[in-house]
């Protein structure tokens, strides 16, 4: 079944696909930047085959507790690890199957021989379960280390989120051209092909471009084929010699501990915003509710996955100060997303503690709105501070109204997610209720924004529209949570 | 006696036409000052009895009234004069302990002079002052449960419930808490109304129990009442008798459909 898909794909759909763009990758292929390139490429999806199986296995709930029913089983270790890796293994082939069909795709128009596009596949398979078995055994280590850990937990959840901003990087300097630019010095590509060449990634891309600059003769770059292909068997059977040697110690329930937490008084930040809250009972809800959400590393990941966007955005794709804002309109989309739920994602045995208080869903709403606005204000004025230090904008009255208005949008964007989040409550991020959130509020905002603007042509109607569905949504929330059951 | 807590008819159902029945027709009567347990299998519909009184959920049928209040006409009044420890607390993990109850504080608008000075207190009497500023993620199940118990008491209310208070604490502590319980109402003059299905701890604090099982009430009473109303010899006896066990017969019946190996 996966051989017909992958033949599927690799001889017909992939070669389908790339058609249009054959052209101008034959050129890439020739150039000097090639190699370079290639070993980034490779080295960043191996790398996120490694972090992949890491980041579940440190958030995954429950880990620690399927360990421990493994180890009272009769059933070695490795046993576990292997038939692990063998479970999962299909759907990782998925992501080889792509990549072999990529590469092949683009090649063949070359004419590559038989034998070259078999190595490439070869290659491609190997660079990507090699990865994966690395990911799975450092996930094990971790799950059983400081997976276990509150601060392990937090650390998986965050590197979800922030490992494919390198990729995204690239993706985007790739389609602008800048990277190529930059590769065009030669000092620069040295160092990459020197930093990269040590891992088993860069040898695939070593053979790629080899086999692509020698179509149908790979008498040519024999001994680079044969060492390359070499190394990397050599690599896979030390990494599972490895990885069966160190089971015992990944499926260890030893004591781990990596230190608690402790926190000092509060400092300038939280006693301006317990006063900003009223300086009362209230302030001090807004300021415990800023605590819980800043000190989780997942949502500080999700600020610098922004700011990280901002920047990669910025430098490939946006001319202008216009683009910049419009780019800043777009990060305020996303911001929703990653506020939405965050309200209840906590558990419903969270939510008793303020049903159980007087006034107290009322007063969670209150703060928990707040706290969303003071998420996306910084942001937000981050993004417009930054465009208008890139295109030397002065601080004008319509760049002051141009900002004003980006923060309303954005404000009533975390608006409309707050009271989404509240309206359908979502307890785990596992959860259909999550899921349908998350799509709901891309769709909520997008349509206040091309409604008004595209649709019915009436821009002034935008901000107001945005504003009145934030509020119904807040009402609706607050019904709901009132009468939850 | 004055009665504190009572309920009429006090039911909640769930599901498609209301198949489940998690409290069923309460009527019940709690006395000021006394300590209350409510004693049942699991399942049987304590937590949900706790947390109707506390307003968090609304009945399906029937009333009760906490302290005087109607807890369906004045449900900010019942919770002002009420504390709970619930069986599965909603922890803010980020917090440190001296957070937390500042938090819980600031929730039942305690006054921050009054506030900072009891927190002390009540970290300093559940042992938890030197882990004041330690992230709660980083407590003990036990540790937790003592932080959770002083939540519960932050602002100094008249009725405290308590869902499992002592499931979770090692001997030492739970021997603590049952003191503690114990001062409250000697001392303190707080009604105590406990949840539990630990038969010792219920039967050494409280003045009265109830049991529960599938939703009903079936027996209300001091200890000695009911066993007698059972004419059984102890309470474990007389909590089986009225709420159904295993005969020692079925006990070892699944071996006999064992294969061996």
């Amino acid at each position: 079944m996966a051989g017909g898909v992958l033949a599927v794909w690799v001889f017909y759909l992939a070669p389908m696909l790339v058609q249009s763009m054959v052209g101008e990758f034959q050129e890439l292929l020739v150039s000097q930047v090639a190699l370079a390139l290639f070993e980034i490429i490779l080295f960043l999806f191996s790398l996120f085959l490694v972090l992949i199986p890491v980041s579940n296995a440190l958030k995954e709930e429950g880990g620690v507790a399927q360990v421990e029913l493994m180890l009272k089983a009769p059933v070695r270790p490795g046993d576990v690890l292997v038939g692990e890796f063998m479970g999962k293994t299909p759907i990782y082939g998925i992501f080889a199957t792509i990549a072999a069909g990529l590469f092949t795709a683009l090649l063949t128009p070359l004419g590559l021989s038989f034998v070259q596009t078999a190595v490439i596949i070869l290659m491609a398979f190997l660079t990507c379960l090699g990865s994966f078995w690395v990911g799975t055994v450092v996930a094990a280590v971790a799950r059983t280390t400081i997976g276990r850990t509150a601060k392990g937990k937090d650390i998986g959840k965050a590197l979800a989120f922030i490992l494919a901003l390198p990729m995204v990087a690239v993706f985007y300097a790739m389609m602008n051209g800048s990277i190529f630019n930059l590769l065009l010095d030669p000092g620069t590509d040295g160092l990459v092909k020197t930093l990269l060449g040590l891992f088993p990634s860069s040898w695939a891309a070593e053979v790629i471009v080899a086999f692509a600059r020698n179509p149908a003769n790979i008498g040519a770059v024999g001994m680079l084929t044969a060492t390359r292909i070499g190394g990397m068997l050599v690599f896979m059977a030390a990494t599972l010699a490895i990885g069966w040697k160190v089971t015992d110690r990944a499926y260890s329930l030893e004591p781990a501990s990596m230190g608690v937490t402790v926190v000092g008084p509060d400092g300038a930040f939280f006693k301006a915003v317990k006063r900003l809250g009223g300086g009362g009972s209230f302030g001090s809800l807004l300021v415990s509710s800023l605590k819980d959400y800043s000190r989780r590393m997942e949502n500080l990941s999700q600020i610098g996955y922004i700011l990280g966007l901002v920047v990669v955005i910025n430098f490939t794709f946006v001319d202008d100060a216009t683009g910049a804002q419009m780019m800043g309109l777009l990060m305020s989309t996303v911001m929703a997303l990653f506020l939405c739920s965050e309200a209840t994602i906590r558990g419903k045995e969270a939510l008793f503690i303020y049903r159980k208080t007087p006034g107290g869903v009322a007063r969670l709403m209150k703060a928990k709105l707040l706290q969303a606005w003071l998420f996306v204000i910084p942001v937000m004025v981050a993004i417009w501070g930054f465009s208008a230090w890139r295109f030397n904008l002065a601080f004008s009255v319509p760049f002051l109204m141009g900002m004003g208005n980006a923060l309303l949008t954005a404000m009533a964007n975390a608006t409309m997610s707050m009271g989404l989040s509240f309206t359908n409550p979502a307890y785990t991020q596992k959860s259909t209720a999550y899921m349908i959130n998350v799509q709901a509020i891309a769709f909520i905002v997008l349509g206040t924004m091309i409604l008004p603007d595209i649709v019915l042509d009436m821009p002034w109607l935008q901000m107001p529209l945005a504003w009145a569905v934030g509020l119904v949504l807040l009402y609706t929330g607050y019904r709901k949570l009132s009468n939850m059951e | 006696m004055n009665s504190l807590i009572e309920t009429k008819g006090l039911s909640k159902y769930y599901g498609k036409g209301n198949e489940i029945k998690a409290v069923d027709g309460l009527d019940l009567t709690v006395y000021e000052g006394e300590t209350f347990g409510l004693l049942g299998p699991n399942g049987a519909g304590k937590t949900t009895v706790v947390r109707l009184l506390n307003c968090i959920i609304k009945p399906s049928g029937g009333t009760a009234s906490v302290k005087g209040y109607d807890i369906l006409e004045q449900p900010d009044d019942v919770k002002r004069v009420t504390g709970m420890l619930a069986e599965s607390p909603g922890l803010y993990e980020k917090l440190s302990g001296y957070e937390f109850l500042e938090f819980m504080g600031a929730l039942y608008d305690v006054p921050g002079d009054v506030l900072a000075g009891r927190i002390d207190e009540l970290l300093k009497l559940f042992g938890l002052d030197d882990r004041r500023d330690h992230l709660i993620e980083g407590y003990s199940s036990g540790m937790k449960q003592k932080l959770l118990l002083a939540a519960a008491l932050i602002h100094d209310p008249p009725i405290v419930f308590l869902d499992e208070p002592t499931s979770t604490l090692d001997p030492r502590a739970a021997h603590m808490v049952k003191e503690l319980i114990e001062e409250l109402a000697d001392s303190a003059g707080k009604t105590i109304f406990m949840c539990s299905h630990l038969l010792p701890v219920v039967e050494e604090l409280c003045d009265r129990i109830g049991i529960i099982n599938q939703g009903r009430l079936i027996a209300v009473g001091t200890v000695e009442e009911i066993i007698a109303q059972t004419e059984k010899e102890t309470l474990e006896e007389a909590f089986i008798a009225l709420t159904g066990g295993v005969d020692n017969g079925e006990l070892l019946a699944w071996r006999e459909h064992n294969v061996q190996p």
